[in-house]
């Protein structure tokens, strides 16, 4: 072991400042948050956590964040999916559609929530003129600012710009398959879709677990689309978790309870991560 | 070596010439920051000295003075803060009181605000722009349609229901997205139905007959505001009334400008602006005014308070007025050019005079956050404005008992 450790000394040097910085940017936060999240007016307090279960708001933004994930990630599941085999079909141009495809999802996240802020206008904004265009009578269309379809209108939003980034993924997961299995699949007679369900999809899970888990990551924490579009409102109808945190912290400056409802978040992604693993395992 | 020796001198040049700040002020990103800005520039210039401005939006420009104020950094030496923001800043001596009394000049209700405790204590800040809300609405189309300026919420329904009938325009546009924007706008309709937010003990009394009347009025008035409203900040308002889809508003005395700006207004010269309308008791505008304050932790503390008497003196505020700021003197409001120039003047005068604070409380933002979820859930037809208002009360009783 001395003799390990002689041998590795030279290298220290080399290390040292990658780790102090990881001990200084990461470590020491972490864990000086936890201190916080733990500390009450009295000293060492569970009392931020207790507060967690009983505060209303807190309760309906955790809601409002899970089903946000839940609907942005299927519909986006769904389109990205289709849309994946739907380009790797084509016998040419597969290049300019994907270079297409991807543009949403290469502009600033601000800026397209900013686009749509306008573009969602009930008064001035392009989509309800395009439909009174069309003689769609437009008086109740508030999107952001109805309570029933605020939620649905930045789940859109979502979709619109990040669908683009299951595509990504699953088209490059198609074409790093095999080709053998499909040709002896297709040359023994089976359908496409028997072909689908059979072996691109078993073949793909790998890929799609990532995707989903990355998405799924991205969405637990979405701030600054709702943050533009509607500030969580009108009432509490759009509140996520990460808007509340913030508020939480930088408006009302209570760390504290900002930190113990960041690692509840924490917490609960990295249950929601280990389950899809599992599945993941259990599958294969 | 030679070049070594080189390289070494021309750091040590480069490093004089980069000897630090006289003074670093941060300020708000906007109207209200531009004046002060050049203000800055042209103390910096006189002294020949270098002045730093961090310009923040106003989203972030709380958080990060706070930041500063608790941690007593002293990264500035003079910060530009909301007035609402006051009494937290103020607390636990993180601000430096001022040596010097400002004098009578100053708009009473500008003063106040600077003083912790409110209205009687030391002085903490000097007000550098004063602004109070005022209500905007159509001259044209009310001498067209015979009626006088409206002096009362009941009478602001009734034009807005047959001028906006007649016009084929929204009779009101209301600011009620939710949070600060839905409480700006609730306030003086609040306090003109004789209701209060704490009552003499010091309880939340959000839930009184008087307040759930005014929710009440306020959805009747939502009736005539465009659809969505719900979500509209002062940007959206104003635009209404610049693109005359609207009669009506509150709004504040930046946006007079541009009400009269020809490239971005269809309404020229045909908005006039008087005091917040009355109900039960006599209708007083919310007040905004930006002060300057030194942060305890500031190490230029005599510098930064010669600046901030020299930015507002009477000469210095006459030149932020003509950048477009509103001034917190009595002198500069009355300024003969002045008013020739700025023809609501007189009505910003007469609103600032009678204007008053948001409850001076430390817990504020928190308290505004869940007065105005709940406000702006009664907009949206959610909730009813009882529940709205009960609901309300409690978060606010909640929030006043855990700071205790």
């Amino acid at each position: 072991m001395i003799r390990n450790l002689q041998r590795s000394l030279p290298g220290v040097p080399w290390v040292a400042p990658a780790v102090l910085l990881l001990l200084t940017l990461t470590i020491y936060p972490l864990i000086y948050s936890v201190k916080v999240s733990l500390t009450g007016p009295a000293g060492f307090s569970l009392a931020h956590y207790a507060r967690l279960v009983q505060d209303r708001f807190f309760l309906q933004a955790l809601t409002q964040t899970l089903l946000y994930t839940a609907v942005a990630l299927s519909i986006e599941f769904v389109l990205g999916f289709a849309l994946a085999l739907l380009i790797d079909s084509l016998a040419h141009g597969r290049g300019f559609f994907r270079a297409g495809l991807l543009a949403p999802m290469l502009l600033p996240p601000v800026v397209v929530a900013v686009i749509w802020r306008l573009i969602y206008n009930p008064q001035f904004g392009v989509l309800n003129g395009m439909l009174r265009g069309f003689g769609v009578n437009t008086s109740a269309l508030t999107w952001t600012s109805g309570e029933g379809s605020a939620l649905a209108s930045v789940i859109l939003v979502d979709v619109w710009e990040w669908t683009p980034f299951l595509f990504l993924l699953l088209s490059a997961g198609l074409q790093a398959l095999p080709q053998e299995p499909l040709e002896a699949a297709r040359l023994d007679g089976a359908s496409a879709w028997q072909m689908f369900r059979d072996i691109v999809l078993p073949m793909l899970k790998p890929v799609i677990v990532l995707a989903i888990l990355l998405r799924a990551m991205d969405l637990l924490r979405i701030f600054d689309q709702i943050f533009i579009l509607t500030q969580g409102g009108p009432g509490f109808a759009t509140e996520t978790v990460s808007l509340y945190i913030y508020r939480t912290a930088f408006r009302f400056f209570n760390f504290g309870y900002a930190a113990a409802m960041s690692f509840l978040g924490l917490a609960l992604t990295v249950a929601f991560a280990r389950s899809l693993m599992k599945v993941m395992r259990v599958a294969r | 070596m030679r070049a070594c020796w080189c390289v070494v001198a021309m750091m040590v040049l480069a490093g004089c010439g980069n000897e630090p700040p006289a003074l670093t002020i941060a300020i708000n990103a906007g109207v209200e920051g531009d004046a002060l800005k050049a203000a800055a520039a042209e103390w910096g210039a006189r002294n020949r000295t270098r002045v730093d401005i961090v310009e923040l939006p106003y989203a972030n420009l709380f958080e990060k003075e706070l930041l500063d104020l608790t941690s007593r950094t002293g990264a500035y030496d003079i910060i530009m803060m909301d007035d609402p923001w006051f009494p937290r800043m103020a607390e636990n001596g993180q601000l430096a009181p001022l040596e010097k009394q400002p004098d009578a000049d100053f708009l009473t209700s500008c003063l106040d605000v600077c003083r912790e405790p409110y209205s009687t204590g030391a002085f903490y800040a000097l007000p550098y722009v004063g602004n109070s809300q005022l209500f905007f609405y159509r001259k044209d189309l009310f001498d067209k349609h015979g009626m006088a300026a409206p002096a009362t919420w009941s009478e602001v329904l009734a034009a807005g229901k047959k001028i906006g009938a007649a016009e084929k325009m929204f009779g009101y546009v209301m600011r009620a997205a939710p949070g600060n924007a839905v409480i700006t706008d609730f306030m003086p309709l609040f306090w003109a139905f004789g209701a209060e937010m704490f009552d003499s003990s010091g309880r939340a009394s959000v839930a009184s007959p008087e307040a759930i009347e005014c929710v009440r009025f306020m959805l009747e008035l939502g009736k005539y505001s465009p659809p969505g409203y719900t979500g509209f900040n002062a940007d959206e308002v104003s635009g209404h009334l610049l693109q005359s889809t609207a009669v009506m508003s509150i709004n504040w005395p930046a946006w007079i400008a541009a009400m009269d700006d020809p490239a971005r207004s269809k309404v020229v010269g045909k908005i006039a602006f008087t005091q917040v309308p009355s109900a039960g008791r006599k209708g007083v505008a919310e007040l905004g005014a930006w002060l300057l304050a030194i942060p305890a932790g500031s190490k230029n503390k005599a510098r930064a308070a010669d600046f901030l008497f020299w930015a507002t003196t009477p000469e210095q505020m006459k030149e932020a007025a003509l950048r477009g700021n509103p001034p917190t003197r009595r002198s500069v409001f009355l300024d003969p050019e002045l008013r020739a120039r700025f023809r609501a003047f007189p009505a910003q005068l007469a609103s600032l005079e009678t204007a008053r604070p948001r409850p001076r409380t430390p817990l504020w933002n928190e308290i505004e956050n869940a007065f105005g979820i709940r406000i702006s859930q009664a907009n949206a037809g959610s909730i009813s404005p009882q529940e709205a208002l009960q609901r309300a009360n409690q978060e606010i009783e909640a929030i006043v008992q855990r700071a205790k």
